[in-house]
């Protein structure tokens, strides 16, 4: 409770409802206007969680994503204008960990906030995990492949971790989804694959040929302890 | 050209014969009349017997009357006055005429020359005459007028020939040229004009073609550009609206939450306004998916989807499980899950809205594809709206206000026509409706699914699988 979330969206309305919802919900949430202003604030205190729009002034959601990603592993939500288009993918690949779509009511919102949050909770009553030179450890929130840290987003890390935690298993996206980003129903499968897409960017030797994150035609996704 | 050259012909045609008949028949007047003559002074010059003197005199006398050859036969002996021609010459059917006593002629060829032969007896002399009339020039001037006549036909029928061609091309070509122009702007081709190349009638036809080709094109380009103007304007409009209507939908979302805790005044303007919003928010999107449809801005995606657990998972996250009923086994097809869950959202939605209770959704496959089947047991639809029920904010009732945009069905048809496939509607009233989305299954079903998987740059050999 009281995680700090930094909200970066530049109609003054939608900013403060946001901001009301949120600190209803037990939040901390400090505010920018504008994409310059977000990232200052965002270099200036340790945030929890951010959320941000797509479409802002000064510099685009894109690029605030991509500034982060460069520094952080903080969990970020984009409130995007549809999910028809390319614009979500541009996100998810750029390093957020989920999207909302405006409009959007506010009880949703605190919904993905929250589940971010808990991907973003270390856990260390689960057991490290180990398979070959992959070392994945659920409390320290770390994975390493030999010596090297593989850097991964909270998310990310949530979804080595539910793959690797039963090798061999197949899992498809939807159960992906519920397991790892809290998805009731109807969530976006584009979250999945993007996510493992960039999964295997970090992990696997060659992306195009994944030794560890195998796709299984048709049904899902699998990890193979090899 | 026909029609001259057939006229000049008969016109040559018969003036030839009509000449040919006069001259011919002249040539025999004139013969028969010297005949006559020659008879006559046959008669004067020889004896009841004639004696060689007698002849040679006749002979001279016709000399002297005219050039033609006479052949004659006394009973005792033949004669002739020239050495070529002889009784022998002398046409046997003729002769038999002549014995009659009857002036006769005939025609006939004696050594390449042409003859007219008058045959006559002289009268108690005994003798029959006959005299060969040289017809070589009459002949020979047929011929010529003849000539004349067909190279006259000829050059005629080649002038018309030639008068053909230059009239035709003076007016059946700007004629079919203009009936191509007409053809390729009523196609489309708004730029098409005739080149103004003469200033008579057919100038100032194109002048007009023209005038009339470059009226339609700006009248066209100014509606398609009217129409794109307002086509952007709702596209514009609807996402204007966004940025208000999010502040909104958020703000009524945490009214929404506050009901119970509200004072009692509050809490029913609170409640239709959270309603509104909502009917709003609704109106705005479906007015943001139609103008998305209709300037083909979709983008499709294609993932492996089965429909029996859209279905379920449409009806639990909106909580309908207790008033919808769910039937029908796993089938998977090649589709937009979102566009799908929009069409099947709709379809139940409304069938919840006019049936009320006990909704009923089969999902399945049949000879054609896939389906599903979306039956209610509320009124019905009157026959006389059923046609329009996918119309664009058509009103069964006018007078009754309906939670929906109005665009719904519209939307769901559209997007399911973009899936390619379609939505059929039956309905009874007093018994109730059923929708049937219909769509297509390109690749054969199996167990899991369709092979293909798009997300998925590699590829797996063996198919492994158990859900956890």
């Amino acid at each position: 409770m009281n995680e700090r979330v930094l909200l970066v969206e530049d109609d003054p309305s939608i900013r403060e409802i946001t901001t009301l919802g949120l600190t209803n919900a037990g939040f901390r949430v400090t505010t920018a206007p504008d994409g310059r202003e977000g990232l200052i604030q965002f270099r200036n205190t340790p945030f929890d969680l951010v959320v941000l729009d797509v479409m802002l002034p000064a510099l685009d959601g894109y690029d605030v994503c991509r500034e982060i990603r460069r520094e952080s592993r903080v969990p970020i939500i984009m409130l995007s204008a549809k999910s028809d288009t390319v614009d979500v993918v541009v996100g998810l690949e750029l390093g957020a960990d989920d999207y909302v779509t405006k409009p959007f009511e506010m009880p949703e919102l605190v919904a993905r906030a929250r589940a971010a949050l808990r991907r973003a909770t270390a856990e260390p009553e689960e057991p490290h995990l180990a398979h070959g030179e992959l070392e994945i450890d659920p409390g320290g929130f770390t994975a390493r492949r030999g010596d090297r840290d593989l850097d991964l987003t909270a998310t990310e890390f949530k979804l080595l971790l539910e793959l690797a935690r039963r090798p061999g298993q197949v899992f498809t996206r939807e159960l992906l989804l519920e397991r790892v980003w809290n998805y009731d129903y109807l969530g976006d499968s584009r979250l999945v694959d993007v996510a493992v897409q960039r999964l295997r960017g970090k992990v696997e030797d060659d992306p195009k040929q994944p030794r560890f994150i195998k796709t299984v035609r048709g049904v899902g996704y699998r990890f193979d302890a090899s | 050209m026909l029609a001259a050259g057939l006229s000049a012909a008969a016109l040559a045609g018969s003036s030839y014969l009509v000449v040919r008949e006069a001259r011919l028949s002249d040539s025999v007047d004139r013969s028969l009349d010297q005949a006559r003559f020659n008879l006559v002074l046959a008669g004067e010059t020889l004896g009841t017997t004639p004696t060689a003197e007698e002849i040679a005199l006749l002979l001279d006398a016709y000399e002297r009357r005219g050039v033609f050859v006479t052949v004659g036969s006394t009973g005792q002996r033949e004669f002739s006055s020239s050495l070529s021609v002889g009784a022998r010459q002398v046409p046997s059917d003729l002769r038999r005429l002549v014995a009659t006593g009857q002036l006769s002629y005939k025609r006939t060829e004696v050594a390449d020359m042409r003859y007219l032969v008058v045959g006559g007896r002289v009268p108690e002399r005994g003798t029959d005459l006959y005299y060969f009339f040289s017809e070589e020039r009459l002949w020979d001037e047929l011929a010529q007028l003849r000539n004349i006549l067909l190279i006259g036909l000829l050059v005629l029928v080649l002038l018309a020939g030639l008068v053909g061609v230059l009239l035709a091309r003076r007016t059946l070509v700007p004629v079919a040229r203009a009936s191509a122009a007409a053809r390729s702007l009523a196609e489309g081709l708004l730029e098409t004009r005739l080149p103004i190349e003469r200033t008579d009638e057919f100038g100032a036809w194109a002048a007009s073609f023209n005038e009339m080709a470059e009226a339609l094109e700006a009248k066209i380009t100014a509606l398609s550009e009217a129409q794109a103007r307002e086509r952007r304007f709702t596209a514009d409009v609807a996402h204007e609206l966004r940025t208000p209507l999010t502040a909104l939908v958020a703000e009524a979302s945490m009214l929404a939450e506050q009901l119970e805790r509200m004072p009692a005044e509050a809490r029913r303007p609170a409640e239709l306004l959270v309603a509104d919003v909502r009917r709003l928010a609704d109106l705005v999107e479906d007015l943001m998916e139609i103008s998305r449809l209709e300037a083909g801005q979709t983008r499709l995606r294609e993932e492996d989807v089965d429909l029996s657990s859209l279905v379920g998972a449409i009806v639990r996250s909106r909580r309908w499980d207790g008033r919808v009923r769910v039937d029908g086994g796993e089938v998977v097809l090649l589709s937009d899950p979102r566009r799908l869950e929009r069409i099947v959202a709709n379809l139940i939605g409304n069938a919840l809205e006019h049936g009320g209770r006990d909704v009923a959704v089969r999902v399945g496959r049949d000879g054609i594809g896939a389906f599903v089947e979306v039956t209610d047991h509320g009124t019905g639809i009157r026959p006389e709206d059923l046609p329009h029920v996918f119309d664009r904010f058509y009103k069964t009732d006018p007078a009754r206000a309906t939670p929906g945009s109005g665009l719904g069905l519209a939307i769901a048809l559209e997007n399911a026509r973009l899936l390619g496939g379609d939505i059929d509607v039956w309905s009874e009233v007093g018994t109730g409706t059923r929708f049937t989305l219909r769509l297509p299954v390109t690749k054969p079903l199996q167990g899991r699914g369709p092979d293909v998987s798009r997300h998925d740059d590699d590829e797996e050999r063996q198919s492994e699988g158990e859900e956890p």
